[in-house]
């Protein structure tokens, strides 16, 4: 039995999730009593860099309270090269799990087109539904180079919208980012 | 109490999970069912099974006579009227079910200026901050519909719902139509001074909503002595089935208390151009086919329950609270709520520094041992405690204090796992 329990949290995760990547200060906090009053207007989200448009998702999962907030910033295509994920940044709480997953998606989707990021975000979506047993896929496993650790994750259904929260928070703010490009 | 003698009662309990005997600690989400439950819903179907209050053959008679059998054992447990125009509880789906039946009545009677239950502007409800939010979120949402506005009895340091003269005075004023609040709270397992809100309530002509949810299955109850206007229970909490609870009324109550469910088995005379008559309680609230098989196995559950004696239930649960709450002395470990056994049952919900509870869960769950990890449906108090989630252990009539101590061992060796 705990020879699942380390397979599950592997060092790599309990390390990322003391000292995750990306991770700043930004959003409120639902344990507060702040977050009790109605939430204000939606804020605007400004790019940091030219030729840049930005957003933000919120993703939450209910069941045990891991929250996160997604901030992306996408080049806007104009200089001609591929959309490019210039700067990604997220704020949040939750489990072990949660806070891993997030720091290791931002180890690996930070600077990369968005093509390779959403191909990356369906590889670790497939990993993360392959129930432990992996993606019989060595160039896929590559790829998804520290994140392959959630493979004993995938172990437990209770488990897998732990992982899955970050990347759903970044599918869904760059879907809205691209909205806002071709507006 | 004979522990082993009852815990052979429950094919459940006897069964490894990861190697390890299971330690179900987790009776507050759902309890247990003992095997002469599990058969009374079983036999039902294999032995009497037909329609209730309709039909002229024997097995309807006879399936008619096990329902209302089966509300006198649980009226019995809760001390509410039963018998023909004397009944006092009606079957819902569950407390959830039976909690937004009351407030959509409410919302009818509004409608229709029935009091003593019609909302308006200026009028208020009164919860407390400690509610699930089965109590909650349906008067939330009647407040929002009738205009009527919300306030809430606030939380003392423990958790405990604050009934002091000044705070009673200042959440129930005398614009207050209903109150409504937990007899024990799910996540605190702090029990109420439900005498004290009644007095208050009641002395500003008040009605008083009580979830009796997380007292029906540990201690004596009696919606009588308590002076309780409604109170609203579900099956599965206490030794029963799924998919059934109880709303006790009293029953002059009831009878103003207009229907919201509307169909078969609920009117006396129908027609095309006028509104229908609609039968006595509890029938005018029950309609459609009931879950008939889940309710006389809850009947049997209640008896069950008399048979080993409420007190004798208290007294078991009781013995084990002091081991569970030297949780708190663990490092890193903090109880959400009362730190005492006074005024409390085994429910007690913690959390460890620095790790998430769902991690806990998780490393508790690998030692066979189930506890509930989450907010317990109840976030307000959660934040009340500056948490959004917490580790809950919950004890049932089985529980033993070999399983507490394997609990604790296994509190104390999560942060050594997590911070390797």
């Amino acid at each position: 039995m705990y020879d699942e329990l380390e397979q599950m949290y592997q060092e790599v995760i309990l390390e990322a999730s003391k000292a995750p990547h990306g991770k700043q200060s930004f959003a409120a906090d639902i344990t507060s009593a702040a977050s009790e009053q109605a939430s204000s207007a939606a804020q605007t989200v400004r790019a940091e860099h030219e030729a840049c448009v930005s957003a933000q998702s919120h993703q939450f999962n209910p069941t045990c309270g891991d929250e996160v907030t997604v901030r992306v910033e996408l080049s806007d295509g104009t200089n001609g090269e591929p959309i490019r994920i210039e700067n990604l940044i997220w704020d949040g709480q939750g489990c072990s799990i949660s806070q891993a997953s997030l720091s290791i998606m931002y180890d690996l989707v930070q600077g990369k087109t968005l093509d390779e990021a959403m191909e990356l975000s369906r590889t670790f979506k497939k990993l993360m539904e392959s129930r432990g047993a992996g993606l019989d896929d060595d160039a896929a496993e590559e790829a998804l180079d520290d994140a392959i650790v959630f493979q004993g994750v995938s172990k437990y259904p209770m488990r897998i919208k732990c992982a899955l929260l970050g990347w759903e928070g970044l599918k869904d703010s760059a879907a809205i980012a691209l909205t806002q490009m071709t507006k | 109490m004979d522990i082993a003698e009852i815990r052979s009662q429950f094919p459940l309990l006897d069964q490894t999970i990861h190697g390890q005997p299971l330690a179900y600690l987790d009776s507050g989400a759902t309890a247990q069912k003992p095997a002469c439950v599990i058969d009374a819903e079983a036999d039902f179907y294999r032995t009497i099974n037909a329609g209730v209050h309709r039909g002229a053959h024997e097995l309807a008679a006879r399936s008619t006579e096990a329902y209302e059998q089966a509300r006198y054992e649980v009226a019995r447990l809760v001390g509410a009227h039963f018998g023909d125009g004397d009944d006092e509880l009606v079957v819902t789906g569950g407390a959830t079910a039976g909690l937004n039946l009351l407030a959509n009545a409410f919302d009818h009677a509004s409608l229709d200026g029935i009091e003593p239950f019609a909302l308006h502007p200026g009028d208020e409800v009164v919860v407390s901050r400690a509610e699930h939010h089965s109590v909650l979120l349906p008067f939330q949402e009647l407040c929002r519909r009738t205009g009527a506005t919300l306030r809430w009895l606030d939380l003392d340091a423990e958790g405990r719902i604050r009934t002091d003269e000044e705070s009673l005075a200042e959440a129930i004023t005398e614009r207050a139509k209903v109150v409504a609040f937990t007899h024990i709270s799910n996540v605190t397992g702090a029990i109420t001074d439900v005498a004290a809100i009644v007095a208050r309530a009641h002395a500003v002509g008040a009605l008083v909503v009580l979830d009796a949810c997380q007292s029906v299955p540990h201690i004596a109850v009696d919606f009588h002595a308590l002076d309780v206007d409604f109170a609203a229970f579900s099956a599965h909490k206490m030794y029963g089935p799924t998919g059934v609870g109880f709303l006790y009324g009293r029953r002059e109550l009831l009878e103003k208390l207009p229907p919201v469910n509307f169909g078969g088995s609920m009117v006396e005379l129908a027609w095309m151009e006028k509104p229908a008559q609609y039968m006595a309680p509890p029938a005018k609230f029950e309609a459609g086919t009931q879950p008939v098989a889940q309710v006389v196995a809850a009947g049997v559950a209640a008896r069950w329950m008399r048979e080993i004696g409420l007190g004798a239930i208290e007294e078991h649960e009781k013995t084990l609270v002091p081991a569970l709450l030297e949780l708190q002395d663990i490092d890193g470990v903090h109880v959400l709520g009362p730190l005492s056994a006074e005024s409390r049952i085994g429910t007690v919900a913690f959390e460890i520094d620095g790790v998430h509870p769902h991690d806990v869960g998780q490393f508790i769950d690998s030692r066979g041992i189930a506890i509930r990890v989450g907010h317990h449906c109840a976030q307000p108090v959660h934040r009340h405690f500056g948490y959004y989630a917490s580790n809950r252990v919950s004890l049932g009539v089985y529980n033993t204090p070999e399983e507490i101590e394997r609990l604790k061992d296994a509190v104390r060796d999560v942060r050594g796992f997590f911070t390797r």
